[in-house]
C-alpha cells in the first residue's frame, strides 16, 4: 500500500505532498520525504558512468527502513517525485508505471494556466488523479 | 461560373492548416491569465475577452464564407445550425449541437460537447466569476453582427462553473437591413 506521495520542486521547495493512512502520522511521513531528498541529491551528484542510466529518470529505490520503502523519480526540469510504500515486496515494473501516470497527472496540472510554476499545486483535479493512480497500484500484477 | 457546392464543416478542417492543439490551448491560457494580471477585475477580462472575440469575429466571417461556400441562410434558425454544425468544425473541430428554441425563433442555445479551449483549465477560487471561454461567445456575436444580425451571446452553462456542459445563449435582437452608405449624388 502507498502511505504518502509527494512532489519536490527543483529547489528542494515542496510542490504537493499527501500521505493516505488513517492514523496521523503525517509528520512522520513527511519526515521520511524529507530525508529522501538527501538521497535523491547524491545519486545525481555522482551519476553512474554507464550510458543508458544517464538519462534515466526513474531513480529506483532510494532506501529501505523498517516499515517503509522509498522510491524516487526525477524529471529532466528537476522536479522530483517521492513514494513510500509499505509493501516490502515491490516490482519495479509496477513502480515505473505508477510513476509514469503520476508525471503525466503532473504535466496536466502544471499545463492549467491558473498554476504558477514553482507554487504549490492546489488542483483538486490533480488530488482526485493522483488518489486513484495510488489506489490501483499494484492492481494488475495481484489480479 | 456556377458557385460551388456548399462544403461540409469536416471537409473544410480537413484542408485548413491546423496548430497543435495543446499550443493553442496554452496560448489561450496564457492570454486569459496575462489579462487576469493586467485588469485585476475578473468583470474586466470578461468584457476584454468578448472584445476579443468580437475584432476575432469581425474577420473571421469572411474566410468562414470564403471556404465554406455556403449560400445565404434564410432565417436565423438555419443561420445557428450553420455556426454549430459548419462553423465550429471548421475552426475549433468540435461540433455543437442547437437546441432549447424559443417560440419566435429568434432565442436558441448552442451546446459544445467538448471545448478545446478548456483542456487543463480549473478555476481557482478566485476567479469564480470568469466566463473563461467568452471569446467564443465575441466571435458568434462579431460574426453575426457582420452579416446584419445583431445578436446577444451569453454563457448559460461552464463545466468550468460545475456545470456539466458548456452552453451558450445566442438570442438575435434585430436584423439589421443592409445599409449602403453612399448618397446618390456622391
Amino acid at each position: 500500500m502507498i502511505v504518502c506521495v509527494a512532489v519536490v520542486g527543483h529547489q528542494n521547495n515542496p510542490l504537493y505532498i499527501q500521505s493516505f493512512t488513517e492514523e496521523d502520522d503525517a509528520l512522520k511521513l513527511h519526515h521520511i520525504v524529507h530525508c529522501s531528498l538527501d538521497v535523491v541529491d547524491e545519486r545525481v551528484n555522482n551519476p553512474k558512468k554507464s550510458g543508458p542510466t544517464l538519462n534515466e529518470t526513474f531513480l529506483g529505490l532510494l532506501y529501505p527502513t523498517e516499515n517503509y520503502k522509498v522510491y524516487g523519480y526525477l524529471t529532466n526540469t528537476k522536479v522530483k517525485f517521492i513514494l513510500v510504500t509499505t509493501d516490502l515486496d515491490v516490482r519495479d515494473a509496477d513502480v515505473r508505471n505508477f510513476f509514469r501516470s503520476f508525471h503525466a497527472a503532473y504535466v496536466d496540472a502544471v499545463s492549467n494556466p491558473f498554476h504558477v510554476p514553482g507554487k504549490k499545486i492546489t488542483s483538486k483535479t490533480f488530488a482526485n488523479r493522483v488518489s486513484t493512480i495510488v489506489k490501483s497500484f499494484g492492481l494488475s500484477s495481484a489480479g | 461560373m456556377a458557385p460551388a457546392d456548399p462544403r461540409s464543416g469536416d471537409a473544410i478542417f480537413a484542408n485548413v492548416e491546423r496548430v497543435n492543439a495543446e499550443l493553442f490551448t496554452l496560448t489561450y491560457g496564457a492570454t486569459v491569465r496575462q489579462l487576469l494580471t493586467d485588469l485585476e477585475e475578473v468583470e474586466e477580462v470578461n468584457k476584454q475577452l468578448d472584445q476579443m472575440g468580437y475584432n476575432i469575429g469581425i474577420r473571421l466571417i469572411d474566410e468562414f464564407l470564403a471556404k465554406s461556400n455556403v449560400a445565404r441562410c434564410v432565417d436565423f434558425k438555419e443561420t445557428a445550425e450553420m455556426i454549430a454544425k459548419v462553423g465550429f468544425k471548421m475552426f475549433l473541430g468540435v461540433t455543437a449541437t442547437v437546441t432549447n428554441w424559443d417560440a419566435n425563433d429568434t432565442c436558441c442555445s448552442i451546446m459544445l460537447e467538448d471545448n478545446p479551449l478548456v483542456d487543463f483549465v480549473e478555476l481557482p477560487d478566485t476567479c469564480q466569476g470568469l466566463y473563461y471561454c467568452n471569446i467564443l461567445s465575441g466571435v458568434i456575436r462579431g460574426a453575426l453582427e457582420m452579416v446584419s444580425m445583431k445578436t446577444e451571446v451569453t454563457w448559460l452553462r461552464d463545466v468550468l462553473r460545475g456545470d456539466d456542459a458548456y452552453e451558450m445563449q445566442v438570442k438575435l435582437l434585430k436584423q439589421v437591413p443592409e445599409e449602403y452608405p453612399y448618397k446618390d449624388d456622391e
